[in-house]
């Protein structure tokens, strides 16, 4: 339904999105996940028509977006990272006006209208201007104009962002109604609970470039059962990766994904029957451990382990 | 189709929450308008003045002089009051008048005994064309009544020694009249100019000039569709601002009807402008409402074009601040040069040639026609066309911008 092939976009010299590829089928949440500055809205801009893209192809239901830009478009519902609303027309026109610019008229339209107000729970506030709604009413109609038209790929661009845990609650549902209906969505986000919960496979995205890719558990099983264990104190430099390094031994996966003067992190398996060893083997290399932070498998700790920051950086 | 219409009802939905932008539109032009036409029309189009008498020898001859300043032409030009000498002298020295004219006492008696008399004429000095003429006219009345003395003294004398206390007889009259004209009939060879048969030959009649305050109406008029397009070609960035047009890039083919209906909408709004203008200018210089149409649908449709470029040009700057800044800017001199400040007619013709080349003037120029030809729809079918040509430009631009990065936020 929509395909991704070896996608470029630049600006001048920076490349903002390299190389990147991915296939989302029908009736699929598929995520893209990275920080902010990574690339995904580049990525969803040029999926939409809002950018051209310096090289690469996309296709929506078949149609080249560059080619037959007006076919592909005709399939594409947007729901953009910040509201694209009408907030002095009455949630019931946006919803209409929306519906007709996809080419939706007459009883199609006022069916697809009343059906998406009942969805996004706006029924009892259709005459209401959008500009007294709440943050997360706001979303949710921003949500249903992007979905009025029953579009086969939904392009959602990070559309949490700043709404409350009931409302982004509901978004979740909405998206999980779209896909149950047989749409394909592209959910792009830094959150990577939200990426676990929706999507059924994912690509990792970091400085344009696509680093992981895969169902979520196939992304988890590159983890292997290993933690992340976030170190904060005094750690001299060259002794206490002789010290680490030393600790193979005995733990055979243990690897050291960063190491600054005050902060180390590692990745292993079983990590807290280590910690009296791991703490050991430092304060013997003259350092000591202020702070610990131990967390299982998961996307982040894979973002982790791939780029050595955190997701949220 | 259904998009077109659906867009100009939601652009006209939007723009009609804003009222008070209808009403800075229209209320600077009522203003400025206003103040131009009262200061042109105010007094009835001539200047006048005031001249004080104290006429305290209240005779005669002296009431021929006091109805002398209000006779003809010269009535239209001064107003004569009658004061006591204490008032006259109060007023013209708080400048309330134009001149102040003292007729002594003994002033008849004085013109017909060939006695010396001596009138004070009091000039206003912070005026300087209507006291000149009173003093004028004054050294003409004093010559004429000397010669007339010299004429007439003994009819006239006859008349002031009479002392009618009602009307003087018929039989009084004609004796008098006859008299007078013995005397006239025995100067009148030494009098009358040679036979000669004169025979002035002007230019043709020329046609009947419009009034200034009526040559100032379509400049006022393009004032408020100025202010009315500038303001909603900010509409773009509001639309940009709030996202709206990037979601609009993405919908299929849904471009032209954005703008189209943006069009339809501001020639709509733009129509209620100059309506609300052109029915207080026909009400007030009464032009015959068979002018009314064509003078709408030309405004409204100039309007759409200005909106348009305006909205080309404000699409073309990085930021909204910027783009308002600079049209807001650009404002200025198209008034100035399209005659919303002084009318095209009243400039010098190589100055009135520059302000019809911008495009209110070019449209102002064109109404102004409309207005004063004795014809309806007098607009020729060029000025038609290039106004279509030049408002599908601006949308075409418009349109081309959009789809170029304007909608990208």
């Amino acid at each position: 339904m929509l395909v991704v092939e070896q996608l470029v976009k630049e600006y001048g010299d920076l490349t903002a999105v390299d190389d990147v590829s991915f296939e989302a089928r029908a009736g699929t949440v598929f995520g893209l996940l990275g920080p902010n500055g990574a690339g995904k809205s580049t990525t969803i801009n040029c999926i939409s028509g809002l950018l051209t893209p310096t090289a690469g192809r996309i296709a929506v239901s078949g149609h080249d977006v560059i080619k037959d830009g007006t076919a592909a478009r005709r399939s594409l519902g947007i729901v953009p990272q910040e509201l694209a609303l009408y907030e002095d027309l009455p949630a019931v026109d946006n919803l209409r006006y929306w519906g007709k610019a996809y080419g939706l008229r007459g009883t199609a339209l006022e069916d697809r209208v009343a059906t998406v107000l009942e969805l996004i729970g706006l029924a009892d506030r259709a005459k209401d201007l959008p500009k007294e709604f709440s943050g997360g009413m706001k979303r949710r109609l921003n949500f249903g104009c992007g979905v009025v038209h029953q579009p086969k790929v939904l392009l959602l661009d990070e559309p949490t962002v700043g709404v409350d845990p009931q409302s982004r609650a509901k978004l979740f549902d909405l998206v999980e109604t779209e896909r149950n209906s047989g749409a394909c969505v592209l959910y792009t986000t830094h959150y990577m609970e939200e990426a676990e919960r929706l999507c059924d496979s994912l690509a990792i995205i970091d400085h344009g470039k696509i680093i992981a890719q895969g169902t979520v558990a196939e992304l988890k099983a590159q983890l292997g059962a290993r933690d992340a264990l976030q170190l904060n104190g005094q750690f001299p430099d060259s002794a206490t990766s002789e010290a680490i390094e030393g600790l193979r031994e005995d733990i055979a996966d243990l690897e050291i994904l960063s190491q600054a003067e005050d902060s180390l992190l590692l990745t292993l398996s079983a990590a807290s029957h280590h910690l009296p060893k791991i703490f050991a083997a430092i304060s013997g290399a003259g350092g000591n451990v202020t702070e610990t932070s131990l967390r299982s498998p998961n996307l982040e700790t894979l973002f982790l382990l791939l780029t050595g920051k955190e997701l949220r950086e | 189709m259904s998009f077109l219409l659906a867009s100009v009802r939601k652009d006209l939905a939007r723009w009609a929450q804003d009222r008070t932008a209808v009403l800075i539109w229209l209320g600077i032009p009522f203003l400025i308008g206003g103040l131009i036409t009262s200061m042109i029309d105010g007094g009835g189009g001539s200047p006048t003045g005031t001249l004080l008498i104290a006429d305290e020898d209240d005779s005669l001859l002296s009431g021929f002089v006091v109805g002398a300043y209000s006779q003809e032409q010269l009535g239209e030009l001064i107003i004569v009051e009658q004061v006591s000498a204490k008032e006259g002298e109060a007023r013209i020295n708080d400048g309330e008048a134009s001149a102040f004219l003292t007729i002594p006492e003994g002033f008849q008696d004085a013109l017909l005994n060939e006695t010396p008399v001596t009138l004070t004429l009091k000039t206003n000095p912070s005026q300087t064309i209507l006291p000149g003429i009173i003093q004028d006219v004054t050294e003409i009345l004093l010559d004429a009544g000397f010669y007339l003395q010299r004429l007439l003294g003994p009819e006239l004398r006859s008349i002031t020694d009479a002392g009618f206390e009602g009307a003087p007889s018929d039989a009084f009259i004609a004796a008098i009249s006859v008299d007078i004209q013995h005397k006239i009939n025995r100067i009148i060879d030494k009098t009358d100019p040679m036979a000669i048969d004169l025979q002035i030959v002007g230019p043709p009649p020329a046609e009947p000039q419009p009034n200034y305050a009526l040559l100032f109406l379509p400049g006022i008029i393009l004032m408020a569709v100025l202010f009315a397009s500038n303001s909603l070609a900010a509409d773009y960035w509001i639309e940009r601002d709030k996202g709206t047009l990037r979601r609009l890039v993405s919908a299929p083919g849904a471009l032209t009807g954005f703008v189209a209906g943006k069009a339809i909408a501001a020639a709509a709004v733009m129509g209620v402008v100059t309506a609300v203008v052109l029915v207080v200018g026909f009400a007030y210089h009464g032009i015959v409402w068979s002018k009314f149409i064509p003078s709408l649908v030309w405004v409204s449709l100039g309007g759409v074009g200005l909106f348009a470029w305006l909205a080309a040009l404000q699409m073309m700057f990085p930021n909204n601040r910027a783009a308002n800044l600079v049209t807001t800017i650009l404002l200025f001199p198209l008034l100035m040069a399209g005659g919303s400040f002084f009318p095209l007619a009243a400039l010098p013709d190589w100055i009135a040639n520059i302000g019809r080349l911008s495009p209110n003037g070019f449209i102002a120029d064109r109404l102004t026609g409309e207005l004063t030809s004795a014809t309806t729809w007098s607009i020729d079918a060029q000025s038609w066309l290039t106004v279509v040509a030049i408002t599908a430009g601006g949308l075409a631009v418009s349109v081309l911008r959009l789809r170029t990065g304007f909608a990208r936020r």
